[in-house]
């Protein structure tokens, strides 16, 4: 790459050592001197443009503007300056880039027209690049072309794909004009199909032939004519005989093979699939490649639930047993991979026969060949680490005469009485995931028909254990949960199991801890926290079993302390206890890396400033890895990398990295760093640098933007079936992120950073009066457009449920205060006030009042299970609400006093008293600003309250009392004391409870500490 | 992840210049996805790309303390040429250490009929991560 992105640009050698001395040194005003000296005497432009660079370098601002006037002057004359200029030009205004001046209108065009003109250097090349890392498309296409036309029909064949690559990307690209879109869109696929063209109808094509060549770019093509082709063109080539999906994988091709089916599966067209995957699979049987090149698990599962949709499927589907079997018969040939790929294949291809083709006879409705599959199967990798999500979603379809064969009559033979210890404790911990994976399937319910024992409300019988359920089955969870402390006490009394557990897969104390935990989570009454759930944690949730699932968990992690899957279950359920510091201690380890970080990082990162604000004083900026990350990433305006994806001739990667690229720049968790950095910020009294609007980061965010959210929640241990909620949604502290969410965050920075802004110090307008109404109209405006912005989000259909129900009150009155603002600010003084203003107060009072209700007032939802737990409790999960009351409350007041101070303002400027405004208008904000001033009060006692509460003996044997409560049993039986008793023995007794129960106060109390200086005000 | 490469020119020189030759940046497998012989064939792919360059031996660093590792390259030819001391910031199983060798590990490719470029005693050779480039 050009020099000058690493320093000064190396001057001609042909300038004298004098003027080459004095540049290197950055004595810019010799340099000055001696080239407008040069200049003059060799009448060459060069010495003009390297004064000019000079003179950039100083402190004035015209002299650092006079490169932008000759590079404008150049792009406007058409003329083309020499390269050395360029890179003078580019090096001196390269901190331009980044604000006002656009690449694509300066120097972009400038290095297209030397490239057009010197197609056949080297440098050319030069141009092509730096235009791509600018993500000046334009230019970059412009050149492109040209080095296209100067290498026609050379073997380096990169040149004509860079140009339709480019071409292709331009068309996709909001630089490229509504007017030119079609015809680059056309140019893109004429010219592939031109070249597609030449390759079916030559016998032989040679590297210097512009036809379609390596496997790059024949994807390029299908994937432009997946863009921007017809379905009946994309498919037909894929029939192709040369080009086609078959002969590219005859050639050892696979991705477009694969890509193809991708997009036939998005139209359902699956007779083609099946057609399609029937021949590659027939082909691999063939011996003319490795027979199990195809003997990919998606294509074999495409092949079979394509069977199961096809128009005659009885014939398709024995076709794909057929083809499964001649497989089966070369499975000793293949390595391991494949012989799982076609072990599951044949599962899959099971589970999609239909059921009078499995079982005509239907007799012995349990052990069907589904059972038996599964049992063949399982007798093979019961003890691999994936076994579990192998099986369960098959395990989930199963009726229940076949569960209860399964779990009863398959599995307990897998393994004979002489079988050693460890692998009968694996299969055991097994037996026990699959046990709760089955308590989250309505088939192992049947309706209630008889009404007994007053347990009136359980609308089910469970079939397993014939008590009165709901779903899951309290009963069975219990059961579970012993069973699995049993074997979980076994383990670590037997030494040969303990011995054995560095030779498994993983450690088959986590499974049993994860069955525990959950269980015990699903039976406390958690239940995903959905805008319709209670205001406290503890309306829902019995406070004893939640708390000994976290202990549990908590225990758990202490012996597998690698185990991510834990680490972050952990995490999430601290987070909801509102335990941040000691989620933030657990988060840590987990080092996310760079590039994983915007889809991770909102597992703890969401909602964290409304959590914890303290957490935000720590030494190291807490958000600091994110931020360096987006810095490091979407700095450039390029995908980082780019132009090595372009010289490896990796079309596709160009494509899918252009994609990632773009999404990240609309990441949810963008925003999210955005605001929450800037909402602790505010709670410290710190100084927010920059508007949100103008964060380089937000830079091209708009209302029609739409934010994508990439939250991964694959990491997350998932013991439950697809009949309801992954467990992920049932640790959260609210919905996850989403555009609606996120856009509404943006605005209501938008908002307060109108509240909050204030002139530079030496501003001084020479006419005040006109600035103050430039002023006035422009906080109008902004008003204007902000309201109408959070309304719209607001009544988007989604947004109820994307937020919890402070969040929805928060940006309601945000809403109702900028259109409020908007009629105050409006309205002469000598005009009646319109009623609105007033509709609007009492909208924002109401709204605001009931925000204040629901967290003060906070009930117990059932006074017997949480007589012990401490009121203090009741807030300390709560935070979130109380954030959210501080910051509607600081709304209303920065917005009173911002129309009060308007109003000051104008009387200070005119004093006629004309331009004020109304005392009605004025009286209703001092009203707002006086209950905004009162609800700042109760916050402030509230976190007082707590921090009193909090340094108060008795903590531990509180929460002890909670964990593990005595002569309480809430079933009547004393079964909750069974399960209080298992917990205990395998966290290893009460003196490690303690330790854990001061972990968790601790945290609290750091959590109130940070939140005793947060400013009120 | 693997690359081809070697050291600049100007070192040719030094007794730690590395001729062209594969190096193996990472081998990752998913937990889920391990003892099915995906490792081996990314490894195997990497040995078929050097040798289609004409590399004359694949390399790879690893923790001493990972046996595993040290096994699994073991069994597809690979030998220690070479102990990297300290190569590691911290030590993966001793949270006592600040720091942990490696072996720089080492397979000869098709170019090195002679095997000029692998040790028997590899073991016993030991350098500064200063020395690795």
């Amino acid at each position: 790459m050009s020099s000058y992105r690493y320093g000064r640009p190396a001057l001609k050698s042909s300038v004298d050592v004098q003027l080459q001395t004095a540049f290197s040194d950055g004595n810019w005003n010799t340099v000055i001197r001696l080239a407008a000296k040069r200049a003059a005497t060799l009448k060459d432009p060069y010495y003009e443009a390297i004064k000019m660079c000079a003179e950039s370098q100083l402190d004035g601002t015209a002299q650092k503007c006079g490169v932008l006037v000759a590079i404008d002057d150049f792009v406007k004359s058409k003329k083309t300056p020499d390269l050395d200029t360029i890179e003078l030009y580019e090096w001196a205004c390269r901190d331009f880039f980044d604000y006002e001046v656009e690449y694509a209108d300066t120097l972009g065009p400038l290095r297209a027209r030397w490239a057009k003109a010197n197609p056949g250097s080297p440098l050319a090349l030069q141009c092509l690049q730096a235009c791509l890392e600018k993500w000046d498309l334009v230019s970059a296409q412009q050149i492109a072309t040209s080095l296209d036309k100067a290498y026609a029909n050379t073997a380096d064949r990169r040149y004509m794909f860079w140009s339709i690559t480019l071409t292709f990307l331009l068309s996709i690209s909001p630089q490229c004009t509504d007017a030119s879109r079609k015809v680059y869109s056309l140019l893109a696929v004429r010219q592939l199909e031109r070249a597609a063209d030449l390759t079916e109808n030559s016998a032989k094509l040679e590297p210097t032939d512009r036809g379609l060549l390596t496997e790059e770019e024949i994807c390029l093509y299908f994937r432009v004519l997946l863009s921007h082709g017809t379905k009946e063109e994309f498919v037909s080539r894929l029939k192709s005989p040369k080009l086609g999906a078959i002969s590219q994988l005859k050639e050892g091709r696979k991705l477009l093979f694969c890509e193809g089916l991708n997009a036939l599966e998005t139209w359902g067209e699956w007779e083609l699939i099946y057609n399609f995957c029937r021949e590659a699979l027939t082909f691999g049987l063939e011996g003319t490649t490795s027979p199990f090149f195809v003997c990919d698990l998606q294509i074999w599962r495409k092949f079979a639930s394509s069977a199961s949709k096809v128009t005659d499927s009885d014939s398709a589907l024995s076709e794909v047993q057929a083809i499964l079997k001649r497989y089966i018969e070369l499975k000793d040939k293949a390595s391991a991979m494949y012989k799982k790929n076609l072990s599951l294949a044949l599962l899959e291809t099971t589970f999609r026969l239909p059921a009078t083709t499995l079982n005509p006879a239907h007799d012995n409705l349990g052990l069907t060949p589904r059972v038996v599959q599964l049992g063949l199967f399982l007798d093979q990798y019961f003890e691999r680490l994936s076994a579990f999500d192998d099986i369960k979603g098959y395990v989930a379809e199963l009726s229940f005469e076949e569960i209860k064969t399964l779990m009863e009559g398959v599995l307990p033979k897998l393994l004979d009485e002489n079988a050693d210890k460890p692998r009968k404790t694996v299969l055991h911990a097994l037996q026990c995931k699959l046990r709760y994976l089955l308590t989250t399937c309505p088939q192992t319910l049947s309706p209630q028909t008889s009404v007994a024992n007053g347990e009136a409300q359980k609308p089910y019988q469970c079939r397993f254990c014939t008590s009165p359920a709901s779903l899951p089955c309290e009963g069975c969870l219990r059961t579970l949960i012993t069973d699995a402390s049993k074997s979980y006490q076994q383990i670590n009394g037997d030494k040969e199991i303990l011995d054995s557990i560095p030779r498994l897969d993983k450690d088959p104390r986590l499974d049993l801890a994860l069955v525990m935990g959950t269980s015990l989570l699903k039976l406390s009454g958690l239940r995903p926290r959905t805008p319709d759930a209670g205001h406290s944690l503890w309306q829902d949730v019995n406070p004893g079993q939640f708390l000994q699932a976290v202990l549990l968990l908590d225990a758990q992690l202490k012996e597998t302390h690698g185990d991510t899957e834990l680490r972050l279950l952990l995490v999430q359920l601290y987070l909801l206890l509102g335990c941040a510091s000691y989620a933030y201690q657990l988060w840590t380890p987990l080092d996310i890396k760079r590039t994983i970080q915007d889809s991770l990082s909102p597992l703890f990162f969401d909602r964290i400033s409304s959590l914890s604000p303290g957490l935000f004083q720590g030494t190291r900026p807490l958000m600091e890895p994110l931020r360096s990350f987006y810095n490091h990433n979407l700095d450039d305006r390029s995908p980082v990398r780019i132009w090595d994806a372009f010289a490896a001739g990796s079309y596709t990667s160009i494509l899918d990295m252009t994609e990632y690229d773009g999404n990240l720049r609309r990441s949810c968790t963008v925003m999210m760093t955005l605001v929450e950095e800037r909402r602790a910020t505010r709670c410290y009294g710190g100084k927010i640098d920059v508007e949100i609007e103008e964060h380089p980061l937000a830079e091209n965010i708009n209302d029609d933007t739409t934010l994508v959210n990439k939250t991964d929640y694959g990491p997350f241990p998932n013991l439950e079936s697809v009949h309801g909620p992954p467990i992920h949604e049932y640790l959260r502290l609210g919905p996850g992120l989403s555009n609606e969410r996120s856009h509404l965050a943006f605005l209501s920075e938008q908002y307060l950073d109108l509240l909050h802004y204030k002139p530079p110090k030496d501003y001084k307008p020479s006419k005040a009066s006109e600035a103050a109404l430039r002023d006035r109209e422009y906080t109008l405006e902004t008003l204007s457009r902000l309201s109408n912005s959070l309304t719209d989000f607001l009544h988007q259909p989604a947004t109820p449920t994307r937020l919890t129900t402070p969040e929805t009150t928060y940006y309601t009155v945000l809403s109702l205060l900028s259109a409020a603002l908007l009629i105050a600010l409006s309205t002469p003084r000598s005009d009646p006030v319109p009623k609105t203003l007033s509709l609007l107060s009492k909208s924002i009072k109401s709204a605001f009042a009931s925000l204040r209700m629901s967290f003060f007032t906070l009930p117990h939802a059932d006074e017997h299970t949480n007589r012990h737990l401490p009121s203090a409790c009741l807030h300390l999960t709560e935070m979130p609400h109380l954030a959210a009351i501080r910051d509607t409350a600081l709304a209303i007041k920065h917005s009173a006093a911002f129309v009060l101070s308007f109003h000051e303002k104008e009387l200070a400027r005119d004093r006629s008293g004309r331009s004020g405004l109304h005392r009605d208008v004025i009286s209703e904000m001092k009203v707002l600003a006086e209950l905004a001033g009162k609800a700042l009060v109760e916050v402030k006692g509230c976190v007082h309250r707590l921090k009193e509460a909090l340094a108060e003996a008795g903590w531990l044997d509180r929460l002890l009392g909670l964990v593990f409560a005595e002569g309480d049993g809430h079933d009547g039986n004393g079964r909750e004391e069974d399960v209080g008793r298992v917990v205990e023995e395998v966290v290893g007794g009460r003196a490690l409870t303690e330790e854990w129960a001061g972990k968790v106060v601790e945290s609290w109390r750091e959590g109130v500490k940070g939140w005793g200086m947060v400013r009120m005000e | 992840m693997g690359k081809l490469e070697s050291s600049p020119d100007v070192y040719r020189f030094s007794e730690h210049y590395l001729p062209w030759h594969a190096h193996i940046t990472a081998v990752t497998v998913a937990p889920e996805a391990r003892r099915l012989g995906i490792g081996k064939l990314l490894t195997e792919q990497l040995e078929v790309a050097a040798d289609a360059a004409d590399a004359w031996f694949v390399d790879l660093f690893v923790r001493v303390s990972n046996h595993k590792a040290i096994a699994f390259y073991k069994s597809m030819g690979y030998s220690v040429f070479r102990v990297v001391k300290d190569y590691y910031g911290e030590h993966s199983t001793d949270p006592t250490l600040s720091s942990e060798d490696a072996y720089d590990m080492r397979k000869p490719m098709k170019r090195d009929v002679k095997g000029e470029h692998v040790r028997e005693d590899g073991e016993k050779h030991e350098v500064d991560p200063s020395d690795v480039w």
